[in-house]
């Protein structure tokens, strides 16, 4: 019989996506401006890893590829399963296909806490501060949110999504205020951060964001069943046992959590959260169990293949940002008119 | 463990606000093991909202025990358990499989870290083979017909294996032949000992299959018991505003009812019906649908058209069969022609029994009389009756029954 479906898509579908994975990480690795060849870069990590001894590596590349290379396709792999896996929730949780992160307020917060953080100076002294700043910023702003979005112990979705538009122009208009009192060099940190870059991401941001996000990812993981429940209505989700004011207010606050923590240290990256989840739903339906953690590794392809393109042109890298933007508006718009035609956006 | 105490569900003194607006008023009911209770009432009686208080998603003042255990102290998971509903609202947009749908229902029995188990599938193939869903197994929901859906969402509700199952307005998305049969399988269920309760629209059905009706009316029970004693004339006014007539349909043996078209106007409108020999009964029965205050008479004891004054519940004279109309019927007979706007004087046999109602419509003050053919074939006088029926065909209104309604005020 055909029993266990989900679970036998799962153990075809992940693994096909995690070798994708694997390679695009080995891909992102040896391009750049020096290019180490794809077998000699797969051994360079092997043998950084331990599982291989190979003196005859030349150190040039291996130093290119571990101290320079590496911490940025992880950072990148990390926060793009971060904030796509995120999408799928807030997608979930809120049954529109538009929802995500970022109606949260969590960019716009994470925003603040970065300019504040730069202007007053105190952004170069360690490489934590600003993701410290930029984490505070976007947990505080979404605390706010919620807090004007409760009634009677519930949220309602509506004015949710309203009361962040409200606070977040309210402190994008903040941030920028402080920006017009800043100097050249503040407000050009300030945008470059913006722009989302993975630019000179060490080991210190691998090691500050792989733990959290990992960890919470699982978190949301144990909650798919939750998720499926709530796609067929609030109530219908309560008459079977969820309780559906109690779920959304907890992952909302993880998924909170896991954004600020990503774009905390590479910038808020737009339509991460909005593309992939898209896409993984297309490709593999509606069952959250398999739907998240393929839109976490899809996430990781996708932001890594996107900072593989940024770092191509020979004239200069441009962020990674740029290129999420880039393909994500006008795949975003096909959606739209695909939607008008079909009446229907899944 | 579930204790078995023919108690299913006790609600008590209930009250339920949106806002400020008392939606549900001191409800106070109790349900059985094994009993189908059909909620009945208008639009906006307060049906949907009491199943929502009974399954937790409302949360009103009073009391609320699901086999004798405060539902407040119950999570929502411990509710799963023991109450399941079937939402008027069936829409689906996103595609699960229908499998995947009716596995939801066992969500409350699983852990977070289980996976369903074989007898999970079991349970959920069981319940779609019961409403005749199992062939569209791997269908995606969103995919099926109304019906269809409504039914796979129904096994889901089976597959919660509940002691009470709350059904709303299942018929809403229904096509006709599914709405009954989700009622004998409601009915089937009661039988086997758990409890439905469903809010009903169709008044004969939740007759037909319940076997307690429940009647609200702008958030109160107004009535409550076994069907014939809810479905009264008197109850059908207070709660639908309807003027009804409700009967024991001679063939089916089941409760009916027929609705008269409302209107308030002509229920001052006196119209008394002089007939017999069954030739009343048409007009009587389109007098009652049209909303007049009818009296008729005099009928004599046995003749059909007392039987139908009877079942419209109308204010009738009679007399002992084969005999002729005494004074004292004769002038109760005059004093309601008096006191009518109109007589409709029927088109019926002329004997010497009833001759006296001729004598009678004299007194109309405006008489309509209804002729299909020609008097003499049904005087049985030898000609005294025409006599009579001539002179009043001088000052009245003469029409086939046919176009009766042309002539009515």
């Amino acid at each position: 019989m055909n029993d266990y479906n989900v679970y036998k898509k799962m153990r075809t579908v992940l693994p096909l996506m995690l070798l994708l994975l694997l390679f695009t990480i080995i891909v992102a690795v040896a391009v750049g401006a020096v290019y180490v060849p794809l077998d000699r870069t797969f051994r360079i990590i092997l043998d950084n890893i331990g599982l291989i001894d190979d003196p005859a590596l030349p150190q040039e590349q291996v130093s290119i590829i571990c101290r320079v290379r590496l911490p940025r396709v992880l950072v990148s792999c990390i926060a793009g399963a971060a904030l796509s896996a995120c999408g799928t929730v807030m997608q979930g949780l809120f049954r529109n296909p538009m929802a995500d992160p970022g109606i949260l307020g969590v960019s716009s917060g994470a925003g603040l806490g970065a300019i504040i953080a730069i202007s007053l100076g105190i952004s170069a002294r360690s490489i934590y501060t600003l993701p410290l700043f930029a984490a505070i910023g976007a947990l505080g702003t979404v605390t706010l949110i919620y807090m004007l979005s409760l009634r009677k112990g519930r949220i309602s979705p509506l004015t949710l999504i309203l009361s962040g538009i409200a606070v977040s122009t309210f402190i994008g208009a903040v941030t920028q205020y402080i920006l017009i009192k800043s100097n050249t060099y503040e407000v050009r940190n300030f945008v470059f951060w913006t722009m989302g870059g993975l630019n000179g991401m060490m080991w210190e941001q691998v090691r500050l964001i792989t733990l959290p996000v990992l960890a919470l990812l699982a978190v949301l993981m144990m909650f798919s069943r939750d998720l499926n429940l709530l796609q067929l209505g609030e109530e219908e989700a309560q008459s079977m046992g969820l309780e559906p004011s109690k779920t959304r207010k907890l992952l909302l606050l993880i998924t909170s959590f896991i954004t600020a923590t990503a774009i905390s240290v590479c910038g808020p990256i737009s339509f991460v959260g909005l593309i992939v989840p898209h896409i993984m739903r297309l490709i593999i339906g509606p069952d959250h169990r398999i739907l998240i953690p393929a839109s976490a590794i899809g996430g990781a392809i996708f932001l890594t293949g996107c900072d593989i393109l940024g770092r191509l042109p020979a004239s200069g890298e441009i962020s990674v940002g740029i290129i999420t933007s880039i393909l994500g508006a006008p795949y975003f718009l096909y959606l739209l008119i695909r939607t008008r035609r079909d009446g229907e956006i899944f | 463990m579930t204790s078995h105490a023919a108690v299913l569900l006790n609600i008590d003194g209930l009250n339920f606000y949106i806002d400020d607006v008392h939606i549900l008023k001191d409800i106070s009911l109790r349900a059985n093991r094994g009993e189908f209770i059909g909620l009945i009432g208008p639009n906006g009686a307060g049906k949907t909202t009491l199943l929502k208080c009974i399954n937790g998603i409302n949360k009103g003042t009073g009391r609320i025990e699901l086999d004798g255990i405060d539902i407040k102290s119950m999570s929502s998971r411990q509710i799963a358990a023991k109450a399941a509903m079937l939402h008027q609202d069936t829409t689906v947009t996103f595609p699960f499989t229908v499998m995947d749908i009716v596995l939801a229902g066992r969500y409350h029995k699983l852990g977070r870290f289980r996976h369903e188990g074989p007898e999970d599938y079991a349970a959920a193939r069981r319940c779609m083979e019961y409403t005749d869903t199992l062939k569209l197994e791997k269908r995606l929901i969103n995919t099926l017909s109304g019906g269809e859906r409504q039914r796979v969402l129904f096994a889901k509700v089976l597959a919660q294996e509940t002691d009470l199952i709350l059904l709303d307005e299942p018929s809403s998305s229904m096509d006709i032949a599914y709405e009954e049969q989700l009622f004998k399988y409601a009915s089937e269920l009661s039988h086997e000992g758990k409890t439905v309760i469903a809010a009903v629209h169709d008044l004969k059905t939740a007759a037909r299959y319940c076997s307690r009706l429940v009647m609200m009316k702008e958030g109160r029970i107004i009535a409550d018991g076994e069907p014939e004693a809810v479905i009264t004339r008197d109850n059908l006014r207070l709660s639908y505003g309807v003027e009804a007539l409700v009967y024991r349909n001679r063939i089916t043996g089941l409760i009916d009812f027929h609705i008269a078209e409302g209107n308030s106007d002509r229920r001052n409108v006196k119209i008394h019906v002089i007939g017999g020999g069954g030739s009343a009964s048409g007009v009587i029965r389109q007098l009652f649908e049209r909303g007049y205050s009818i009296t008729a008479g005099v009928f004599s004891h046995g003749d059909s058209d007392l039987g139908c004054a009877d079942v419209f519940g109308i204010k009738t004279l009679a007399c002992r069969p084969f005999s002729e109309i005494d004074d004292d019927v004769f002038r109760e007979n005059v004093d309601m022609i008096k006191a009518a706007d109109m007589t409709i004087l029927c088109d019926m046999p002329f004997g010497r029994q009833n001759l006296r109602n001729l004598e009678a419509a004299e007194y109309a003050s405006r008489l309509v009389i209804i002729e299909d053919g020609d008097p003499k074939d049904r005087d049985f006088t030898g000609g005294a009756a025409l006599d009579v029926y001539y002179g009043l065909r001088e000052k009245a209104v003469v029409v086939e029954s046919a176009r009766l309604h042309e002539v009515l005020p």
